[in-house]
C-alpha cells in the first residue's frame, strides 16, 4: 500500500547491537537488528518476552544508556545519528521529534501531578518561549484531538482519576503534543480492555493517517498487528527472524519460529474440536448472589448511605468435570464474584451451594475443610509464589496440610506433583525467581492440585504468559481435568482463550451475567448487544479478515 | 476533613488518658516510694507525714487521687512534690529552650540529610556515594549520650570554642542564642541526618526505576529536571511522615539528654530532674505534653500526606 520509493526513510537502523553486562555474564539483548521506517508507515515488531523488541525501541532514543549496557550500530533519524549522539542532542529529539507511548498508562504518568501539568511540562521542555497559559491551551487542544470528552475539565485531573482508556489517550496526547515525526508505541494496548483497545487502535490509525506519522509498534499480540501494521518484523532472541509486509508474514511465513507463533494463537473465529459433554451432576450452584460494597461520597458524606453493587443477582451452575468460562472486562465484577463464591468475601445476599450444601455465610472454621476442595490458580505467577521459599516447600505445604509427614515421603510426593505438571525433580530445590513464567504457573497449578480439589477457580491463569507458553499451560489444565475429574471456573478477559477451554461461557458486565450458553453458541451467535460488542472488539490475527471488518465498519 | 480531625481529637483524648494511667500506675507500684515522706523531708516524724498525707490527699483511694491529679493537671494547678512549684509554669518557662533546640536541630538534620542523600543517590555506586555511606553509618551509630558529652568536652571545655552550656533567650540576644545552641543542635541532628540521608537515597534509587521516570526522560526533559521533578519530589513524600514522627519524638524525649548535658534548662531537663527526684506531678505534666505533641504531629503528617499525594484520601487512610 505505502511505498517508500526512492526517498530516504525517516528512520534507518543498521546492525544495532545491545549487550548488557549481568552477573551471569553478558546478555545479547539485541543482536544485529536492521530495519527502515518511512513517514506515514506503521511497522510492528512482534516478539515474546525477552525477544529484545522493547530494548530495540528504547535504544533508538537512548533510554537504555546505562553503565552496564554496550550499544553498537547505527540508528539514523533523517540523517541524524542517534546512537552516537550526545545526551543533549538526544534530549532535543526525545519528545519533540520522536515520542513514546508505554504499556501501562497508570504507572507511566507521575501520580502526584495533574495530567495537564505533565503535558505542559513536555511542551515547555522543548518550546521555552511558550507561556504557561498557551502551553495549557495546547494541552487541552491535544486532549481534544485524542477525543477526551470535557478536555477543559480533564486537563486538571490526576492520572488516577481517569479510566485506563482515558489515561492512554492522555498519554498519546502528551506524546503528540509537539507534533513528532516518529511515534514509538511499546505495547500501547496490552494493559487495556478489548473494547478500549479497539478504540485506542482506531485512534492510532487515524493519527497515523492525518499526521503522516511514522509509527513503530512493539507488541506481542498478533491480533493488534493484523489490525494496524503495514509491515512486520518478528524478533526472537535479539534477532529479526522474519520480515515482510503484513500479508507476507501472516500468509506465507518463512521462519519456523514465526509459524510456531502463528500456530499458537487461539483464534476466536475458529471453533475448537467439540469436547465430550461432561456428566451433568452439579458441583456448584450459585443463585441470586449479591455483593455490595459501601461507598461514600465526599468527605462529609454518611458512610454506608450509598452502596456499590459489584455482583448483582448472579446465578450460575457448574457441573462435575465441566469448564465454565467467565468473561468480562475490568471492573465487571468477575473477580469479586469468584471471591464471593469461595467465601473469601462474604456475600451480601443469595446462595452458593457446593455439592448440594449451602456455603454462603458459613463461619471461617466450618468453611476450612471445604477450602481444600476449592483451589485457586492466580494470574500473576510472579506475585503469587513466596519468593523466599523453595518450590518444594511451596508445593509441600499443601501436602503438610493433608498430614503427609515431613521428610522423604513428602519430598517424593512433591516431586510426583511437579512431574505431573511437567516440571523436573530438580525444580524441587529451586526458588521461584529461578523459574520462567510458564514454569512458575506450573508450580501454581501443582500447588492447587496437591489439595485434591474438586473445583479450581483459575483467575486469568494465562494472561501474563507468552502465547507459546500459554498453549502449553492450557493443554496441561485440560489434561489434569481429564485425569482428575476437575471442574474449572475459568476467568479471563480474553474471550478467544475462553472459547478454547470452556464448555459454556458466561458473559459478565457491570456486575450482571448478561448472557450465558454453550461456548460455540456464544461466540458464533451472540444474542445480547454487549456480547456482540465484546466479540467485535477482539482483534483477529488475520489481516484480510481485519480489513474486511474495517471496511464493513466504515461503510 | 472535619470528620478526620474530629476523629483524631477523640483519639488524642484516648491516648492522653492511657498515658496518664500508665504514668500514675508506675508510681503506685514503685516499691518503698511514699510521696508524703518525700515531701515531709529528712527530719520528719510520723505526725508530720500524716499531716502531709492529709493535706495532699494521699490518704484518699487511688482512683480519687488520680482524678484529682488530672483535674489539677488540666486546670494548670499541678504542683511539684519536691519544690511545690507550679508544673505548668515550669514547663512554660522551659518550652522556648526546648523548641529552640528541636526546631534548630530539625532544620539542620533535614538540610544535611536531604542534601547528602540526594548527592549519594545521584552518584550511586560511585566514590562520592561510598564516602557518604560511611559517614552516614558513623552518624547513625553515634548516640546522643556519647556525642553530646564528647562535643562538650572537646569543643567547649578543652578548646573554649563554644560555651559550656546554658541557654540565652532569642529575644535577649539572637547571636548568643545561636552560639549557645550550635553544639546541642549538632549533637541532636547528626543521628537523624545520617538516617535521613540513607532513607532519601534508597527512596530515590527506587523511584528512578519507576515507569513514569522513563516517561519523563522520553519527553525530553534534562536529567536534572527528571531527577528533581520526578524522582526527588516523589521520594520526599515518605520523608514527611518520618519527619513528623521524629520531630515529635525529639520534642517528647530525645531532647532530654541533650538539654541535660548542655544545661539548657528546657522541658527535657526539667523532666530529667523530676525523674531523678521521683517527683510525680512534673513527670505527669511533661509526659502528657509529649504525648500531645506526638498525636498532634501524627495528625499533621497525615494532612500533609493527603496534600502531597493526591491518591490518598483522609477518610480511607484513617479507617
Amino acid at each position: 500500500m505505502k511505498e517508500t520509493g526512492t526517498s530516504e526513510p525517516l528512520l534507518s537502523v543498521r546492525d544495532l547491537r545491545v549487550r548488557f553486562a549481568t552477573e551471569a555474564g553478558p546478555v545479547r539483548a539485541v543482536d544485529g537488528v536492521s530495519f527502515e521506517l518511512a513517514a506515514g508507515e506503521v511497522l510492528a515488531i512482534v516478539g515474546e518476552s525477552g525477544s529484545g523488541k522493547s530494548v530495540t525501541a528504547q535504544t533508538i532514543i537512548g533510554l537504555t544508556r546505562t553503565p552496564n549496557a554496550r550499544i553498537e550500530g547505527s540508528a539514523r533519524l533523517e540523517g541524524t545519528e542517534l546512537i552516537a549522539a550526545d545526551e543533549e542532542e538526544l534530549q532535543r529529539i526525545r519528545g519533540a521529534r520522536v515520542a513514546m507511548v508505554f504499556q501501562d498508562p497508570m504507572t507511566s504518568f507521575n501520580p502526584i501531578y495533574r495530567v495537564g501539568r505533565q503535558i505542559v511540562e513536555a511542551i515547555r521542555a522543548h518550546r521555552r518561549g511558550i507561556g504557561d497559559d498557551e502551553a495549557r491551551r495546547l494541552a487541552i487542544e491535544m486532549l481534544e484531538a485524542v477525543e477526551i470528552p470535557e478536555a477543559q475539565r480533564r486537563v486538571d485531573s490526576y492520572p488516577h482519576e481517569l479510566s485506563g482508556g482515558m489515561r492512554q489517550r492522555a498519554m498519546i496526547a502528551m506524546a503528540l503534543a509537539l507534533d513528532p515525526e516518529l511515534l514509538i508505541a511499546d505495547e500501547p494496548t496490552t494493559a487495556l480492555d478489548v473494547t478500549v483497545q479497539a478504540q485506542i487502535l482506531e485512534l492510532l490509525r487515524r493519527l497515523n493517517r492525518d499526521r503522516n506519522l511514522a509509527t513503530l509498534l512493539i507488541t506481542h499480540d498478533l491480533g493488534v498487528v493484523a489490525d494496524i501494521a503495514d509491515r512486520v518484523l518478528v524478533m526472537h532472541r535479539g534477532r529479526i527472524v522474519e520480515r515482510g509486509s503484513l500479508d507476507e508474514v501472516f500468509y506465507s511465513p518463512q521462519d519456523p519460529y514465526t509459524r510456531r507463533l502463528l500456530g499458537a494463537m487461539l483464534r476466536l473465529d475458529q471453533a475448537p474440536a467439540a469436547r465430550p459433554r461432561a456428566e451433568q451432576v452439579p458441583l456448584l450452584e450459585v443463585t441470586d448472589l449479591v455483593k455490595d460494597f459501601p461507598r461514600r461520597r465526599g468527605l462529609l458524606g454518611r458512610r454506608g448511605a450509598e452502596r456499590f453493587r459489584a455482583v448483582d443477582r448472579v446465578s450460575l451452575r457448574l457441573d462435575r468435570g465441566e469448564t465454565l468460562g467467565l468473561v468480562g472486562e475490568s471492573g465487571s465484577g468477575k473477580s469479586t464474584l469468584c471471591r464471593a463464591i469461595l467465601q473469601l468475601v462474604e456475600p451480601s445476599a443469595g446462595s452458593v451451594r457446593f455439592e448440594g450444601r449451602e456455603i454462603a455465610g458459613l463461619t471461617r472454621r466450618r468453611m476450612e475443610p471445604l477450602r481444600r476442595e476449592m483451589q485457586i490458580v492466580f494470574q500473576d505467577p510472579y506475585a503469587s509464589l513466596n519468593p523466599r521459599r523453595r518450590i518444594g516447600e511451596i508445593v509441600g505445604e499443601a501436602l503438610r496440610m493433608q498430614g503427609v509427614p515431613r521428610g522423604g515421603e513428602r519430598r517424593r510426593r512433591a516431586q510426583d506433583l511437579l512431574d505431573r505438571v511437567g516440571l523436573a525433580p530438580e525444580h524441587h530445590d529451586r526458588y521461584p525467581h529461578e523459574l520462567s513464567g510458564g514454569q512458575r504457573q506450573r508450580v501454581g497449578i501443582a500447588r492447587a492440585i496437591a489439595m485434591r480439589p474438586k473445583l479450581i477457580v483459575a483467575d486469568e491463569p494465562v494472561s501474563a504468559l507468552d502465547v507459546s507458553v500459554r498453549a502449553q499451560i492450557l493443554d496441561l489444565l485440560a489434561e489434569l481435568q481429564e485425569e482428575l475429574g476437575l471442574s474449572y471456573l475459568f476467568v479471563a478477559h480474553d474471550i478467544g482463550v475462553i472459547r478454547h477451554v470452556a464448555d459454556r461461557i458466561a458473559v459478565m458486565h457491570r456486575g450482571k451475567i448478561v448472557e450465558e450458553g454453550a461456548a460455540n453458541r456464544i461466540c458464533d451467535q451472540p444474542r445480547e448487544t454487549y456480547t456482540r460488542e465484546l466479540l467485535a472488539a477482539v482483534p483477529v490475527p488475520d489481516p484480510r479478515e481485519a480489513r474486511a471488518r474495517r471496511a464493513k465498519l466504515s461503510a | 476533613m472535619a470528620r478526620f480531625i474530629l476523629r483524631r481529637l477523640a483519639g488524642m483524648v484516648l491516648v492522653l488518658f492511657a498515658i496518664s494511667l500508665i504514668v500514675f500506675a508506675i508510681f503506685v507500684v514503685i516499691p518503698s516510694y511514699d510521696p508524703a515522706e518525700a515531701i515531709a523531708g529528712k527530719n520528719s516524724n510520723p505526725q508530720l507525714v500524716a499531716n502531709v498525707e492529709e493535706t495532699w490527699g494521699f490518704d484518699e483511694p487511688l482512683p480519687v487521687q488520680y482524678l484529682t491529679m488530672m483535674k489539677l493537671a488540666f486546670s494548670g494547678e499541678l504542683v511539684s512534690y519536691s519544690s511545690e512549684a507550679n508544673v505548668t509554669e515550669q514547663i512554660w518557662e522551659g518550652l522556648p529552650a526546648t523548641f529552640s533546640l528541636c526546631i534548630g536541630a530539625a532544620v539542620i538534620w533535614l538540610l544535611l540529610g536531604l542534601l547528602l542523600g540526594y548527592i549519594a543517590a545521584v552518584h550511586a555506586g560511585r566514590p562520592a556515594d561510598r564516602v557518604l555511606t560511611v559517614l552516614a553509618v558513623i552518624g547513625i551509630s553515634m548516640p546522643v549520650v556519647l556525642l553530646a558529652p564528647a562535643c562538650l568536652y572537646f569543643l567547649a571545655i578543652q578548646t573554649d570554642l563554644f560555651p559550656t552550656g546554658g541557654y540565652v533567650p532569642l529575644s535577649e540576644d539572637p547571636l548568643e542564642w545561636a552560639y549557645h545552641l550550635v553544639l546541642p543542635w549538632t549533637s541532636l541532628a547528626i543521628l537523624f541526618a545520617g538516617f535521613y540521608s540513607r532513607v532519601l537515597r534508597s527512596n530515590m534509587l527506587e523511584a528512578m526505576e519507576e515507569d513514569h521516570v522513563r516517561t519523563a526522560r522520553a519527553k525530553g526533559l534534562t536529567e536534572r529536571q527528571v531527577v528533581t521533578r520526578h524522582v526527588l519530589r516523589n521520594s520526599l513524600i515518605p520523608i514527611v511522615t518520618l519527619f513528623g514522627l521524629d520531630f515529635a519524638a525529639a520534642l517528647a524525649g530525645a531532647a532530654i539528654v541533650t538539654e541535660s548535658v548542655f544545661n539548657l534548662q528546657g522541658v527535657g531537663q526539667y523532666a530529667a530532674d523530676s525523674i531523678a527526684n521521683l517527683d510525680l506531678p512534673p513527670i505527669m505534666g511533661v509526659t502528657l505534653l509529649g504525648a500531645f505533641f506526638v498525636v498532634l504531629f501524627n495528625t499533621l503528617v497525615d494532612l500533609a500526606y493527603a496534600y502531597l499525594d493526591p491518591r490518598i484520601r483522609l477518610g480511607e487512610s484513617a479507617r
